[in-house]
């Protein structure tokens, strides 16, 4: 299969994710916490880790939604280069978020070996359904080539 | 214990990564990635025969160490950069350090650098904005 160029790589850069309004359940938070290894947490909170695939479900999106825009599939096609996570107010169980975001930056480049990898980066803003910002994250992937 | 520049954080130590919680993880993030729960898909990649442990389980262990030491909303910000992978029935161990106080709206904010560590070797790296009360002692 050939590399996708770079060209259709770039042209991601501001592709906005459909968006929309998801709440977290109690179920959810609970076997997310779980897996944690800790105890819940007080006072119907969700746990922080949870924005990772809460704002990316709540966009309108999905991991194997992403994998395709970025054209990669199977494994050790995609690496984790870094997370930038902002919380404005904690975020609870049931509370109705809006989510807002999109493909802000590729880059392509040659790893420490030489092989070439798409650096992926997509925001998505999360806001009450009053507009009360809530939390924002910044996730960079690598698409191996 | 006051929060000041060079306070160490109280560890968080994750003593077996668990390759079940994987499982439901993989579920509830609906991540198609097989290395999470596929051990013939890590051996392809010449991996060896142990699933890979999800970034934000690993990340997790993190929050989990700020959250024990300043409660459950003092996060703030988390900036972190992702090594090499965490494998099933591994030890890892939650570090962290202040490196900075500051106010901002009326609040005492400690920037720190946070790390997970793999056999004393480091697996994420990166900066955590938490929340402290002055004026309470460590007690979560």
């Amino acid at each position: 299969m050939s590399m996708v160029s770079e060209a259709e790589m770039l042209a991601l850069i501001g592709h906005r994710f459909p968006g929309g309004v998801r709440s977290i359940e109690h179920w959810e938070n609970w076997l997310l916490t779980d897996c944690t290894g800790r105890e819940q947490l007080p006072d119907h909170l969700v746990h922080p880790v949870a924005l990772f695939h809460v704002p990316i479900q709540g966009a309108g999106t999905s991991i194997a939604e992403l994998f395709a825009l970025g054209q990669v599939d199977g494994a050790g096609s995609v690496g984790l280069d870094g997370y930038d996570w902002e919380y404005f107010q904690p975020l609870r169980e049931d509370i109705p978020y809006r989510f807002a975001g999109g493909v802000i930056d590729v880059q392509r480049q040659l790893d420490e070996r030489g092989n070439t990898y798409d650096r992926f980066v997509f925001s998505i803003d999360l806001a009450t359904t009053d507009g009360k910002p809530a939390a924002r994250i910044t996730n960079h992937w690598r698409l191996r080539r | 214990m006051s929060v000041t520049p060079g306070t160490a954080i109280p560890p968080w130590a994750m003593s077996d990564i668990d390759p079940s919680r994987m499982k439901t993880m993989a579920a509830i993030l609906r991540d198609p990635y097989p290395v999470h729960w596929d051990r013939d898909a890590v051996a392809a990649l010449g991996l060896g025969d142990r699933v890979i442990n999800q970034g934000p389980l690993n990340l997790s262990y993190i929050t989990n160490m700020l959250i024990a030491w300043q409660g459950p909303t003092c996060i703030r910000r988390l900036q972190v950069s992702f090594g090499r992978p965490v494998l099933d029935h591994d030890h890892v161990i939650a570090t962290g350090t202040v490196t900075s106080i500051e106010i901002v709206d009326g609040e005492h904010r400690a920037t720190c650098d946070v790390r997970l560590e793999r056999e004393a070797r480091p697996v994420v790296t990166g900066t955590a904005v938490v929340a402290f009360d002055p004026s309470e002692p460590e007690d979560h």
